[in-house]
């Protein structure tokens, strides 16, 4: 069984081998460059006060080759369990009902519960391992990116692993992506019995998933820290007002800790309802922020902490590999009862 | 002939339906937004100096939901040329071939090579059109970002003319459209299996829209070169690095600002023509007034080296980008017809 099984996703198994090499090749002859950047603005031996070298070197990655690396590399990153949803998922066993071989693969010795249980699961470690290579390969060469960026509050490149796109793209979460994107592909094929509907369907449930669950499931996993901070403890990225007077506040940082995830900050008054710039404060000033603050005006934040990174990942993980195994236990009983 | 595409194809045209129905909604939503914060910050009304306002504009993007829209927008355009050569390319002819029924279609009134070419241009016509409006939209919706880049920022992300923003406006995405369902439709041909072809379509597609990009198109037009003196009070970057053991360094940036443009390379060299690299004088690194080191920097004689492509070429590069494209699109188009009518079925 396991022969067969590797008999049949050995080209699969090859490109997706290629790639990584491929992509290994690439890492390797530019991260020393990037190391090589990071040192060169102090940041290896820097102990204190670390953030104006911090953003020099990020700075200097902006506008440059390495930042269209970077970019590129979290960009394949989330490609990859889609791939693998889309060419080792939705085709293996549509392939088997299209070319009618499934008549002959569940009439030997082996049992069609143990045919599935293996494909299934062999494969699914092959996604998982695969997934977790790039993102293992990408994020070492990311590294100094991200060590610059938890040492100053704001960076030119927005860079902050724990918020929405890089969130996915480093870290365990991919593994669990694969895994997730894999076992979709199986059920819409052992559903829909066709190749291509059930690749199309793959990519369209994945793709849909990808998109609303940094936005409605991730930042309740772990439920948020729920706050009101004065406006002195809080540094802002963008402050504008509405046509009525709302006022509109985005925040780069909290209490000075860099790599929160900040999901909401409303500036609301005194009594906690929404605020509007009172009229007393003069805009584009210097003095605007102060002058906010005297009128009692304060920010409403909903945000999880940086130190829950890793908590995060690991409960992102779990509920991903959680669907996994439910959808693979569907195929299971799917293939097992089917006539 | 028309018929038989029409029904071979309307699963593949619905969900391109309806994937165009869905952004048009996300982007007529949210596009009225996008245009009362430009009035509110005064740019339609502004005549003179304008550019602060426009920065702010611009910098707000960056933290608010329309910018995260305009990086989904990029996406979205850069995926369905590569879905199309997926779904629509790659199957059309490799599924007849698969399952055998080329045989019952070839054997019809309508010749073979009329059967390709009726697929080839009808669905090749979708696919442009697919591409086109997609583009049409997005460019309708960022049209206001557009207009306030032109007072200024040359560097910004959100530039129409720099490299990512470049492939998802204007034409480009047309000629991409087609060049994708072509490559396909090719490999279809050529491996006769629907998943190794749509695979290969996909490795071929990424890595010439990567080669393109990096190799060819910066080389469509050459980018205009200048000089100009470099003035330390005007500078952006001054930055001086320790490597170690080894002697300071010092990497200069002179300021210059072209609105619209695309800067490619900005470049401070000394009167030698080398790179100036440092090493950086006294007046830099003891802790002296700001003005001594500028004095000492304007005493070099450097000069400023700009290669850019000034606004005015968007779209003379947005058509050169499009018949590149096109050209290669057709003579796939013509390889496929060519193998097909060989054939023996």
């Amino acid at each position: 069984m396991i022969w067969l099984t590797w008999r049949q996703f050995r080209v699969q198994a090859i490109v997706a081998g290629a790639t990584l090499v491929a992509v290994a090749i690439a890492l390797t002859a530019t991260g020393p460059h990037l190391a090589a950047l990071f040192d060169s603005n102090g940041l290896a031996t820097c102990r204190t006060s670390c953030g104006t070298d911090a953003s020099n070197f990020i700075n200097q990655v902006k506008g440059s080759t390495t930042e269209l690396i970077f970019y590129g590399s979290i960009f394949l990153v989330y490609a990859v369990p889609a791939l693998i949803g889309l060419f080792w998922g939705a085709p293996l066993v549509t392939r088997e009902f299209e070319a009618g071989t499934f008549r002959l693969a569940w009439n030997q010795s082996v049992s069609r519960a143990r045919w599935i249980a293996v494909k299934l699961g062999l494969i699914g470690l092959a996604a998982i391992a695969t997934a977790g290579l790039f993102s293992l390969m990408t994020s070492w060469w990311a590294s100094p990116l991200y060590q610059a960026a938890q040492k100053t509050g704001q960076n030119s490149l927005s860079i902050n692993r724990f918020s929405a796109p890089l969130f996915g793209a480093t870290g365990i979460a991919p593994v669990g992506y694969a895994a997730f994107a894999f076992a979709l592909g199986v059920t819409a094929g052992v559903l829909i019995r066709r190749t291509l509907p059930a690749m199309a369907i793959t990519l369209a449930i994945f793709a849909a998933i990808q998109i609303f669950w940094p936005a409605l499931v991730r930042p309740h996993l772990i439920p948020p820290v729920h706050g009101t901070e004065p406006l002195s403890a809080v540094t802002f990225n963008g402050i504008f007002t509405s046509n009525n007077g709302q006022l509109f506040m985005t925040i780069g940082s909290i209490r000075g800790q860099a790599g929160d995830w900040v999901t909401s900050g409303r500036a609301v008054d005194a009594t906690g309802k929404a605020a509007y710039a009172p009229s007393a404060c003069a805009q584009l000033s210097n003095t605007f922020i102060p002058c906010l603050a005297r009128h009692g005006i304060r920010m409403a934040v909903t945000y999880q902490p940086a130190s829950r990174y890793w908590a995060l990942q690991w409960c992102e993980t779990g509920a991903f590999l959680a669907l996994a195994l439910g959808l693979g236990g569907f195929c299971y009983w799917r293939i097992r009862r089917s006539s | 002939m028309v018929w038989l595409t029409w029904r071979q194809f309307r699963w593949q045209a619905g969900a391109a339906a309806a994937l165009l129905a869905v952004v048009a909604i996300v982007l007529g939503v949210t596009g009225p937004g996008l245009v009362t914060r430009y009035d509110q910050i005064g740019l339609p009304s502004c005549h003179t100096a304008c550019t602060a306002l426009a920065s702010q504009y611009i910098n707000e993007l960056e933290f608010t939901t329309y910018g995260k829209l305009f990086y989904a927008g990029l996406v979205v355009m850069y995926l369905v040329p590569a879905l199309i050569g997926i779904f629509w390319g790659a199957p059309l002819i490799s599924r007849e071939l698969e399952t055998g029924t080329f045989r019952l279609a070839w054997n019809q009134s309508v010749t073979r090579t009329r059967w390709t070419l009726g697929k080839l241009s009808l669905i090749g016509l979708a696919s442009v059109a697919t591409a086109g409006l997609l583009s049409l939209a997005i460019s309708w919706w960022a049209s206001p970002i557009d207009h306030a880049l032109s007072y200024g920022q040359s560097g910004s992300h959100f530039l129409r003319l720099s490299p990512l923003v470049f492939g998802a406006r204007g034409v480009a995405p047309l000629g991409y459209g087609a060049f994708a369902f072509a490559l396909g439709v090719t490999a279809g041909v050529l491996i006769r299996r629907a998943v190794p072809a749509m695979a290969v379509t996909l490795v071929v597609f990424a890595a010439v829209q990567i080669l393109m990009a990096t190799l060819v198109q910066p080389h469509l037009i050459p980018p205009v070169q200048t000089t100009a003196p470099f003035n330390a009070s005007t500078a952006n970057e001054v930055v001086i690095t320790s490597s170690g053991s080894g002697p300071l360094t010092m990497i200069l940036k002179g300021n210059f600002s072209m609105p619209g443009a695309w800067i490619l390379s900005n470049q401070t060299i000394a009167p030698s023509g080398r790179v100036f690299d440092g090493p950086p004088g006294r007046a830099c690194t003891a802790n002296l007034p700001q003005q001594d080191c500028n004095n000492w920097l304007n005493s070099l004689h450097l000069r400023q080296l700009i290669s850019y492509q000034p606004a005015s070429r968007f779209w003379p590069l947005q058509f050169a980008e499009t018949g590149v494209y096109l050209v290669l699109a057709a003579g796939l188009g013509a390889l496929c017809t060519w193998q097909i009518r060989r054939r023996r079925a």
